[in-house]
């Protein structure tokens, strides 16, 4: 169905729930034990990397029209490789900061920190500058309503 | 063969992962009250900062050089080294974590596989997902895994990661090696070795075995020349739990007064019997030890140290601290200044089956008091550190009326880094 969206159940632990043993029966047997699979789990599935996997705060309003606000959490893997294009995590000036990487003007001797924000400009790095890639965002979170 | 794991200057690499403009420049960590510096970066060693120099002495010393100086973070060390061995779980069949900064592998099964080059795609992995530098020492066994680290850390050229696999890699790292870096040879014994002229951990190895036994007369010093020839004798068991547990601190201020000694005392009771707990060990002995401060010539010295046997060994938090108060009630004599006091359980082994001794008195309330030690730990565990105490681990509320305070707001910690791994008000900032 067009604009729709499927509905998953799914469940928030870092607990592994004991499966049952299969074959081992004590009372009537359940029809549904053939067809068990673990839930959904978003620690489990969506964090590749947990050793690598470190959690940051969205400031301000530069990636705003990436779709990233002011307070969104940033899930973000250090051992991912940074790719063109990818929104990653930088270290520049004694801060973080959030942007899209820009390898595109690699020949000509210099990368690009992309906002996302017409008021904002682009940042250039060159050889000289100290800069490290420090992770790449695989995920933000977004708040709709407050507990 | 034995694999060590070891994270070069841990604390500092720990307060760099986000500090990286701190990369190569002269870094230190203090210890508890920002006492004095226990933890240096490289850069920070070759201006000539020793290990153990008190901090206001520091200042004194480099008045103009720039360094980067953080008070300890325990909270953020034991994630960030938490990953690390995580890691390791992954890569290795078997593993012994030794102490934060170090954890020993036992790679038996892994014969197929190119040593050197599993350790340093593990220094790879390690660095790339925690941002923490690890040296990887492997060897037969675990003393030559320990000389082989040694030389991973201090060469550029083993690119993180030494093996010792032939007896000329062993014979010539160990005519490198100086005796007192041997691990089991403490300062005691290298005082001793250089009587009998030995230097290198080659000159200790290659005596006769009769001759170490006739001289050292110790278990471990022989212990420790088998493995340097080579031999597997250290146990695996030995590196599980600790023999002994110690907490102890420096004070911000200098103390007088015995009510607040006995807080502090009462709180390093509480740390060692939680970790008696952690490791499922026991006690038999309990030494509190109490000293005024060295440095302040002008004061009066006074230094003392006494110990207990308890009559069954225990993890109990109430016996521990009980006990601890009673050693400290002795210790203590008016008219100094106290600087520093510390816990320590001795005796430790495995916690159950313990046999209660015919003369406890207290042998019936053995069992509700190690129930109500399970519930504390888990709410502790689960709500926070210090959700439940004693009365005797509080401290007197700053505005001096009533008890409450509790023992992680009374250390000092000046230049102490956020937590942004266990805290969701200290996640990094992405502007």
């Amino acid at each position: 169905m067009p604009g729709s969206i499927n509905i998953l159940p799914s469940e928030f632990t870092q607990d592994q729930p004991l499966m049952l043993a299969p074959g081992i029966k004590a009372g009537f047997p359940s029809p549904a034990t053939d067809y068990m699979r673990d839930s959904l789990d978003f620690n489990r599935d969506l964090i590749r990397n947990p050793e690598a996997t470190f959690f940051g705060r969205v400031v301000g309003d530069s990636m705003i029209g990436a779709g990233l606000d002011d307070g969104d959490l940033a899930v973000i893997d250090r051992s991912l490789e940074a790719n063109n294009g990818d929104i990653i995590v930088a270290y520049i000036n004694n801060e973080f900061t959030i942007k899209t990487l820009d390898l595109s003007h690699r020949s000509q001797g210099y990368i690009q920190l992309l906002p996302a924000n017409p008021a904002y400009k682009p940042i250039r790095i060159t050889d000289t500058d100290s800069f490290m890639v420090w992770g790449v965002v695989v995920y933000t979170i977004k708040t709709w309503r407050k507990y | 063969m034995y694999g060590i794991i070891d994270c070069d200057n841990c604390y500092v690499s720990c307060e760099r992962v986000f500090r990286p403009d701190l990369e190569g420049k002269p870094v230190v960590v203090l210890s508890n009250n920002d006492g004095c510096v226990v933890a240096r970066s490289n850069e920070a060693k070759q201006l000539g900062i020793k290990a153990g120099v008190p901090y206001f002495k520091l200042q004194e010393q480099f008045p103009n050089e720039k360094i980067a100086v953080f008070s300890s973070n325990y909270e953020l060390y034991a994630e960030l080294t938490g990953r690390v061995v995580s890691i390791i779980r992954k890569e290795a069949p078997e593993y012994f974590r030794y102490s934060i900064d170090e954890c020993f592998v036992y790679l038996d099964g892994m014969e197929r596989i190119d040593l050197k080059e599993w350790g340093e795609n593990l220094h790879r992995r390690v660095l790339r997902s925690v941002g923490m530098p690890v040296s990887i020492g492997i060897a037969p066994n675990k003393t030559l895994a320990k000389v082989a680290s040694h030389f991973a850390k201090h060469y550029p050229g083993y690119r993180h990661c030494c093996l010792m696999d032939t007896d000329q890699k062993r014979i010539k790292a160990l005519k490198l090696t100086s005796i007192d870096d041997v691990w089991g040879i403490g300062r005691r014994y290298t005082a001793r070795m250089h009587e009998h002229g030995i230097q290198t951990a080659f000159d200790f190895a290659s005596r006769p075995q009769s001759w170490v036994r006739a001289i050292f007369r110790n278990i471990v010093v022989e212990r420790t020349w088998r493995e340097l020839n080579g031999q597997d004798c250290v146990p695996n068991e030995e590196l599980a739990a600790k023999k002994s547990i110690c907490t102890s601190r420096s004070f911000s201020t200098m103390i007088t007064d015995p009510d607040e000694l006995r807080t502090h005392v009462s709180n390093y009771a509480v740390r060692c019997a939680e970790k008696l707990r952690q490791q499922g060990s026991v006690a038999s002995i309990v030494a509190v030890f109490l000293n005024t401060n060295p440095f302040r010539e002008d004061l009066p010295q006074y230094w003392n140290f006494r110990e207990q046997r308890l009559i069954t060994p225990t993890a109990t938090t109430t016996t521990i601290v009980q006990t601890a108060g009673n050693l400290l009630e002795q210790l203590y004599r008016p008219g100094y200044k106290y600087k520093k006091a510390g816990v320590i359980v001795m005796g430790v082994g495995p916690g159950s089956p313990v046999q209660p001794d015919l003369f406890d008195t207290n042998a019936e309330q053995f069992q509700r008091m190690r129930r109500l030690d399970a519930v504390i730990d888990r709410i502790n565990r689960v709500q926070g550190t210090e959700t439940i105490v004693l009365g005797a681990q509080q401290y007197t509320n700053k505005d001096g009326v009533g008890k409450a305070d509790v023992f992680a707001n009374a250390i000092k910690h000046d230049y102490r880094s956020p937590n942004p791994t266990t805290r969701w008000t200290d996640i990094i900032r992405l502007k």
